[in-house]
């Protein structure tokens, strides 16, 4: 009996199409990971009962758990299939598309939403204008450490996906979002529209709809502290909700 | 701002002021039940022999709770079920949802058994023989002791860790650290009032 690995991966053909389970069993090659694996079952696409059947679709790209794109629910915990080492997984593996987003193929999911997320809270810095607006104000030395920490964020999709007040059917901006509206509201220069952000944040879908599970701050394969982000907003939306009332 | 914050941030706050507050004075109060029959009723009484007293309850009381009850009630069906993240803060997030709906159930069996029931029976004033010849009913006793264990518990379960998570959502506690002193004042906050109220019960039981 030769040495084989077996992968039981949830399939859809196509955006509209119901989801169905398919099983494929490949041979075992040592140190290999989830991404390789499912090179091998592209090579020869045929499933468990010997049927050749269309070549399971899924996403990746830098191989190193820095784009995000590989994100999937690899035996029910979201996380990057790169990184996902095989002889450390419990067999058979389950692998499935992330659940909070359109599947597009396969394991291949469309995470504009988040990408949304991040244009509502204009997580970016402003600078007006294409003339030479000099050199930019110095980041504080006491900021660059948590400012490095959170902009390591790779809008992957493991927050949102774990946490239990993100779904489908509504339009909660999630963690991930917050806490770039905290990196960009502490950057000196992008600091500028602070309030803009916080606006958004306090609207339908903003931080209110966090209901404090803090699963995201565990699945981030970043370690980003999502739950000291989701707080620190908390008061700066608290503070704009007393000059709302007091100062307006 | 819209609306739908202004509503999670109401939410939020009369949970701890005013129905929180309550809670701990409610608490308090049954300490009297150690007190015997005489001074227990007169403890209970004088807060309504002020004119106030009915307003003070439903402004205070009934209408944030019930606000509060309302809106989480909704919010619950706005969740998801997501298993497989075993993790102890999503428990907690899950107790906070259950121990909700038991608290609910059990306020509006509370207030039916002490306040409507005797009201319409013309018994009220009366409120320790009340309470512990229903604590001693043969038959439905047992029940009655049950649940108010259970609503009791859930309510200081619930109370202290909203507590903690108001704490996060008014970005009261911010790093980690403190995030941590904040779960181990709510963890006392639920000993102490768990304590409070167990001790209290302890004298019809
Ligand atoms: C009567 C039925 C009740 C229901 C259905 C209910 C439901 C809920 C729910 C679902 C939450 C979570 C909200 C969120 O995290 O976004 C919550 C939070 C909370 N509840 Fe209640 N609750 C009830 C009664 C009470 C009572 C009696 C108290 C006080 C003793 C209380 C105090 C709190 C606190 C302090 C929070 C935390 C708010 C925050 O996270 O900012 N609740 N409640
Ligand atoms: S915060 Fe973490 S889990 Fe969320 S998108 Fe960014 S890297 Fe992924
Ligand atoms: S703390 Fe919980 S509810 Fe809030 S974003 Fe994180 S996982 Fe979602
Ligand atoms: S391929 Fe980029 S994170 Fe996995």
């Amino acid at each position: 009996m030769p040495d084989t690995i077996t992968f039981k991966i949830k399939r859809q053909d196509s955006e509209s199409s119901g989801s169905y389970w398919e099983t494929f069993v490949i041979p075992h090659v040592p140190n290999s990971n989830v991404i390789s694996c499912l090179m091998d079952i592209q090579a020869n696409p045929e499933n468990s009962k010997g049927e050749k059947v269309a070549p399971v679709v899924w996403e990746c790209n830098c191989l190193e758990e820095v784009c995000g794109s590989c994100t999937m629910v690899i035996n029910r915990k979201v996380r990057q299939s790169c990184s996902a080492l095989v002889d450390q997984l419990e067999k058979p593996i389950t692998l499935e598309p992330m659940s909070k987003f359109p599947v597009i193929r396969d394991l291949a999911v469309d995470r504009s939403r988040m990408f949304g997320a991040l244009k509502k809270v204009q997580a970016w810095v402003t600078a007006d204008g294409y003339h030479d607006l000099g050199p930019g104000i110095r980041e504080p030395q006491n900021h660059q450490e948590i400012a490095y920490k959170l902009s390591e964020c790779m809008t992957c999709g493991c927050c949102v996906e774990a946490c239990p007040q993100y779904s489908l059917n509504n339009n909660f901006l999630g963690a991930a979002a917050i806490s770039q509206s905290r990196l960009f509201n502490m950057h000196p220069t992008a600091k500028n529209i602070a309030d803009e952000r916080l606006d958004t944040l306090m609207q339908e879908g903003g931080i209110a709809d966090c209901g404090n599970a803090q699963n995201c701050v565990e699945a981030c394969p970043k370690s980003i502290p999502l739950t000291e982000s989701i707080a620190e907003i908390g008061r700066q939306v608290s503070g704009k909700l007393w000059s709302n009332i007091f100062q307006a | 701002m819209d609306s739908h914050f202004l509503m999670r941030r109401i939410h939020s706050l009369t949970g701890v002021v005013p129905v929180g507050l309550f809670l701990v004075y409610h608490l308090y109060l049954q300490l009297y039940l150690h007190s015997g029959a005489e001074t227990y009723n007169t403890a209970v009484n004088s807060f309504y022999d002020s004119p106030l007293a009915i307003w003070t309850l439903v402004i205070v009381v009934y209408i944030p709770l019930f606000f509060h009850a309302f809106l989480g009630v909704r919010l619950i069906f706005e969740s998801t079920v997501q298993p497989s993240y075993t993790y102890f803060s999503h428990l907690l997030y899950w107790l906070q949802r259950i121990s909700g709906i038991g608290v609910l159930l059990f306020i509006l069996a509370h207030v039916w058994n002490t306040q409507f029931g005797p009201w319409i029976s013309g018994t009220w004033g009366t409120h320790f023989e009340h309470l512990s010849s229903g604590f001693s009913d043969p038959e439905s006793g047992i029940i009655t002791k049950t649940v108010y264990l259970l609503g009791v518990l859930g309510a200081v379960f619930h109370f202290a860790n909203g507590f903690n998570t108001f704490c996060m959502t008014w970005g009261i506690a911010l790093t980690p650290k403190s995030q941590i002193r904040v779960r181990i004042f709510s963890i006392l906050l639920f000993l102490i009032l768990s304590a409070s109220a167990l001790y209290a019960l302890s004298a019809i039981w």
